[in-house]
């Protein structure tokens, strides 16, 4: 019987350990920016409102941030990307929910190339995906670097033929991040 | 002493798998639970609603939308003859049209200025527009105030579209001014609704028995049909008493609300507005004031309005041509 209850002692601890161990290292004010480039039209936007949160322990990772929050210089231009492209009141948000792949120590300060895998969901749609970047720790700060491409076909985000000339077939997307200990 | 001995391993089984599992499930619940503590971080901020209107016009009149800071505006509009008034003389109204151009400027996201000359009765006018509240998930409407000033450049004595004869006795007389409150509410991605209580002032009008002041009510809306073509519609009613009018000068009443039913077909930078309306009118003291057209009689003139949008904004690089 004191076997039993040890065992169940030893796992209680390590259970409640693995959930309170963790780092958590959080921001929502991520910057993320889309750039589209075509002979006709040079087209970026910047979200400064990007939201992440990243658990050293098992180096999980969310990113999320609002459409709405992209800000383009021509504004007409960010009304018809949340009202005609990523119809931002149905899909308000992007999210990406994965995991750092690489068995890294990130709160041991040091420069580690990374590799996100998990799922990407725009406009509604998830997709699997495989970021690479960069994080720069100094123990209390977590700095993330990435960059990918994504086909708005792929989301299901319709581009009428008579703009086709002008919005890339691969977005750009490039992210800058402080994550912070909490 | 066998039984228990299995029993005992049993129950260690039981219970290794027991932890095993909400251990599991805390493991796969990890990525969303760090997805609800962004969510709650995330959601202090409100959400401002966008593009309850396509444009910053309805029809004739404004709506709630003002333009982004530094950009600019220009509006081309035409109201052309009645319908009604034949192919061979008029080819359906289409050979003489009502002009208005104008431009309007972004002082800052939500205040506007704008002016324009309007080729009927010769008018200037200048009006600017501030969004006081806007609709987001915590606020149910959009509130945008409006005030606006228009100069008659007629030579005094000139016919009016009523048909009476207008003296001026000075400058002053050519002024009007109204006043409105523009409240509009999305109801969804589709649908917006727009009441606008409007007050209009006239320094001069064409026959005492007529009112100087003047209140009405607008109500409006849209229904997007697709994501680029809406249907419109605007509606204004004056609260006038024709009585006093037709009393002293054995006249029927001159003016009847305004109404006007159309599209909106948005194309890039441009919004095209084409639509049906009773009025020729296209700044406020014209058409919700003086509309002569009645619907029932078949005045009806075909106009449209057309809005290209240009941005000053730094960084904002068109490589189009």
């Amino acid at each position: 019987m004191k076997s039993i209850i040890n065992l169940f002692m030893l796992i209680f601890f390590l259970h409640v350990g693995e959930v309170y161990a963790q780092t958590l290292y959080g921001t929502t004010l991520g910057e993320v920016s889309l750039y589209s480039d075509t002979p006709i039209e040079t087209i970026q936007a910047v979200n400064k409102k990007s939201g992440a949160i990243l658990n050293s322990s098992n180096r999980e990772l969310v990113v999320q941030m609002k459409i709405t929050d992209f800000v383009f210089p021509n504004k007409l231009m960010q009304e018809h990307f949340n009202e005609n492209y990523m119809e931002s009141e149905r899909y308000p948000t992007a999210t990406f929910k994965g995991k750092i792949k690489e068995q890294v120590d990130l709160e041991t300060p040091g420069t580690y190339p990374v590799t996100a895998e998990g799922s990407l969901t725009i406009h509604g749609v998830s997709k699997p995906v495989t970021v690479k970047g960069q994080v720069v720790s100094n123990g209390t700060e977590l700095k993330l670097d990435f960059k990918f491409q994504v086909k708005p076909e792929e989301y299901q985000i319709e581009i009428p033929s008579l703009v086709i000339t002008k919005i890339a077939e691969l977005i750009d997307i490039s992210g800058k991040m402080s994550l912070a200990k909490r | 002493m066998r039984t228990i001995a299995s029993f005992r391993k049993t129950l260690q089984a039981i219970l290794i798998l027991g932890f095993l599992g909400v251990f599991g499930l805390t493991k796969a619940k990890a990525q969303d639970d760090l997805l609800s503590i962004l969510n709650e971080e995330q959601s202090k901020e409100p959400v401002y609603t966008m593009a309850t209107f396509k444009a910053s016009r309805l029809i004739n009149g404004q709506s709630i939308e003002t333009i982004s800071k530094n950009h600019l505006n220009f509006w081309i509009s035409h109201r052309f003859g009645a319908v009604n008034s034949g192919f061979v003389a008029n080819f359906f109204g289409l050979d003489e049209a009502k002009i208005r151009l104008g431009l309007e400027y972004g002082l800052t996201d939500q205040w506007l200025i704008g002016a324009g000359r309007s080729s009927l009765d010769k008018t200037y006018d200048v009006y600017t527009k501030y969004k006081l509240f806007r609709q987001s998930n915590k606020f149910p409407v959009t509130v945008t105030g409006l005030a606006g000033w228009a100069i008659n450049t007629m030579e005094t004595g000139f016919a009016m579209q009523s048909g009476s004869e207008m003296r001026f006795n000075s400058n002053l007389e050519r002024y009007s001014y109204w006043g409105q409150t523009l409240i509009a509410r999305k109801v969804n991605e589709k649908l917006s609704f727009q009441v606008m209580p409007t007050f209009l002032h006239y320094n001069k009008v064409e026959d005492p028995s007529l009112a100087n002041d003047l209140w009405a009510l607008g109500v409006g809306g849209r229904y997007k049909l697709t994501k680029r073509f809406t249907l419109s519609g605007e509606y204004y009613h004056s609260f006038t008493d024709p009585g006093i009018y037709e009393a002293t000068t054995g006249k029927s009443y001159p003016y009847h609300d305004a109404i006007s039913i159309g599209v909106d077909i948005e194309t890039g930078g441009h919004v095209f507005q084409l639509h049906f309306t009773n009025s020729r009118g296209m700044i406020e003291n014209q058409f919700i004031g003086q509309t002569v057209g009645a619907w029932e009689k078949g005045d009806i003139f075909y106009g449209f309005n057309i809005a290209r949008t240009f941005s000053f904004d730094k960084g904002a690089k068109h490589k189009d041509k």
